[in-house]
């Protein structure tokens, strides 16, 4: 599903090349959930943010689906990949339901109308993730776990066949970050979903995990 | 919101909205319904002084209205506002420039060709602000920062300003400070011509961007992964707000308050995020604020001009301490 190739990763502007990572060879398939382990300041945000588009590789390539993530529009590849980041988001009457509901934007019209069919998936990604009754609760308002599931089910409305989550269980205590990772394994599982996760907590991840990448700060890169 | 509730809500702003618009249209000096309407004052009161104004209040509430929310919500600040980040000092510096140094325009009845380059210098303040405090609020994400940066701004700007009134002369210094003031008044139905499909072309185009705004408003990270060209957002925020402001400027005056505190009231009245509705909101309810200032203008004041601004921050700084207290909106 992502095949990674010869990649250096980084941060690139007119005067400086900072390179933050070498030659990174990966192929993550459907089906794994993918634990993305390393020290503080290794390069896993930096790797998230290259594979979801976000930052442009300084060299190497990504693949999709057998198709270079370059040659893909903004609006395919969010169709095809998703994202949970630690930036915590709130205020502006932001509700649950309104969150989710974000989710469908790459598939509704200009004025940001949700059809029948948009609304009963932006109900289905909550009712996944036992947050309807909270549907109408302001973002604010919810506990840091419940924050973080609905940016959850905001990638379940984004109906993506990848979910990239950097850091979803900074802010969770012991039991809901197991509930998390149950809730990211039936996933895959149940949807076939290739999810890809970076942590730091080890032992939770590697109960849950098929696949670990750990990225060391001598640019090497072990998978099992 | 449900479909309803928004259709319904409309309406009752729609209802506010003409009522107030009748009120300023009866309100002024002469007392309208003690002439006939055969009477030639009556229409010439009726067409050349109280519909300009009343239209231009329409407008410029509006207009400043719309422009704080894009900027609120591509800042995701909730204290973001034309006035608040030395929008408006960008186009008043620039509108003084114009007026002061150019000798052949004059504020007051200067001629079509002097008008629109009183325009067009004060969209380009508007602009030239807009994108330093863009280029602020990309570089340093805290929103305090931001604030701060755009009120400093607009301390320079209004001590540059400040320098070229210095050197000007008399006549010209005190049609500036009355501009200054700002005023729904002096705009004449010519005006309005130029004035009105700038205005109708900026709303509309402002709702071409309601999906991404919506998107925006988690983050710029998830915006873009939602297949938001991110850049293009912010540039043509930038330009419709820098055309509005600019417009609304040159025409009436920096008019403060209303830029920030219609948004915040709209959210803190109509609890939605979505920029259909509060697009929809703000456009109406920024409307009624200025053309309550103005009835209240008249009201006070009905055998010379109060300055609108007076009354306007009478209404808007209420509304900004109240934010500042309640926590819900603040995301800074």
């Amino acid at each position: 599903m992502i095949d990674i190739k010869h990649l250096e990763i980084g941060y690139q502007n007119k005067r400086q090349h900072n390179s933050v990572f070498k030659d990174i060879n990966l192929t993550l398939n459907a089906g794994d959930l993918v634990g993305l382990m390393g020290d503080n300041g290794v390069g896993k945000s930096t790797f998230l943010k290259t594979i979801t588009g976000n930052l442009a590789p300084l060299s190497g390539e990504i693949h999709i689906n057998n198709k270079s993530i370059s040659h893909y529009t903004a609006q395919h590849l969010a169709q095809l990949l998703s994202i949970v980041v630690t930036e915590k988001i709130g205020g502006f009457n932001l509700t649950a339901w309104d969150v989710v509901a974000t989710g469908r934007t790459p598939y509704i019209n200009i004025f940001g109308k949700l059809t029948t069919e948009d609304e009963s998936i932006v109900t289905k990604a909550l009712e996944q993730l036992n947050l309807l009754p909270l549907k109408d609760k302001l973002i604010d308002e919810l506990s840091d776990g419940q924050r973080q599931k609905v940016m959850i089910a905001k990638s379940l409305a984004q109906q993506t066949p990848i979910i990239v989550l950097d850091e979803p269980t900074a802010f969770l205590d012991h039991t809901s970050k197991h509930h998390l990772f149950a809730t990211l394994k039936q996933l895959c599982v149940e949807q076939g979903k290739l999810i890809i996760v970076s942590s730091h907590d080890l032992e939770l991840m590697k109960t849950y995990i098929n696949k670990s990448v750990m990225m060391a700060e001598n640019n090497s890169i072990s998978i099992k | 919101m449900s479909k309803s509730k928004f259709i319904f809500t409309t309406l009752m702003l729609l209802l506010v909205l003409a009522v107030l618009a009748i009120c300023d249209l009866c309100f002024g000096s002469t007392n309208l319904f003690s002439l006939e309407s055969s009477n030639p004052m009556f229409s010439s009161i009726l067409y050349d002084i109280r519909l300009p104004k009343t239209l231009t209040s329409i407008i410029a509430g509006s207009g400043l209205a719309l422009c704080g929310l894009l900027m609120q919500s591509l800042f995701r600040n909730p204290l973001a506002g034309p006035y608040v980040l030395g929008v408006s000092s960008g186009s008043s510096l620039f509108v003084a420039i114009a007026t002061m140094m150019i000798s052949s325009i004059h504020v007051s009845g200067f001629f079509i060709m002097g008008k629109s380059i009183v325009t067009l210098f004060s969209i380009m303040g508007a602009f030239f602000v807009t994108l330093i405090i863009l280029l602020v609020s990309r570089k340093n994400k805290s929103n305090v920062t931001v604030l701060l940066v755009g009120l400093m701004l607009g301390q320079i700007l209004s001590a540059f300003q400040g320098l070229i009134e210095y050197m000007s002369n008399a006549d010209n210094l005190k049609t500036f400070v009355m501009w200054g003031m700002g005023s729904v008044g002096s705009t004449t139905l010519q005006d309005l011509y130029f004035v009105i499909p700038i205005y109708a072309i900026t709303i509309v185009a402002s709702f071409f961007f309601i999906k991404p705004l919506n998107a925006i408003l988690l983050n710029e990270q998830y915006a873009q992964n939602l297949g938001v060209n991110v850049n293009a957002l912010r540039l043509s925020v930038i330009i419709l707000s820098a055309i509005l402001v600019g417009v609304i400027t040159a025409f009436c005056g920096p008019i403060a308050f209303v830029g920030i505190s219609v948004p915040i009231a709209s959210r803190l009245f109509f609890k939605t995020s979505h920029h259909l509705h509060q697009m929809t909101f703000c456009l109406l309810l920024g409307a009624c604020v200025v053309l309550t200032a103005d009835v209240i203008c008249q009201v006070l004041s009905s055998q010379f001009m109060l300055p609108i601004n007076t009354v306007t921050t009478l209404i808007g700084s209420p509304v900004v301490i109240y934010l500042l207290f309640k926590s819900k909106l603040s995301i800074g």
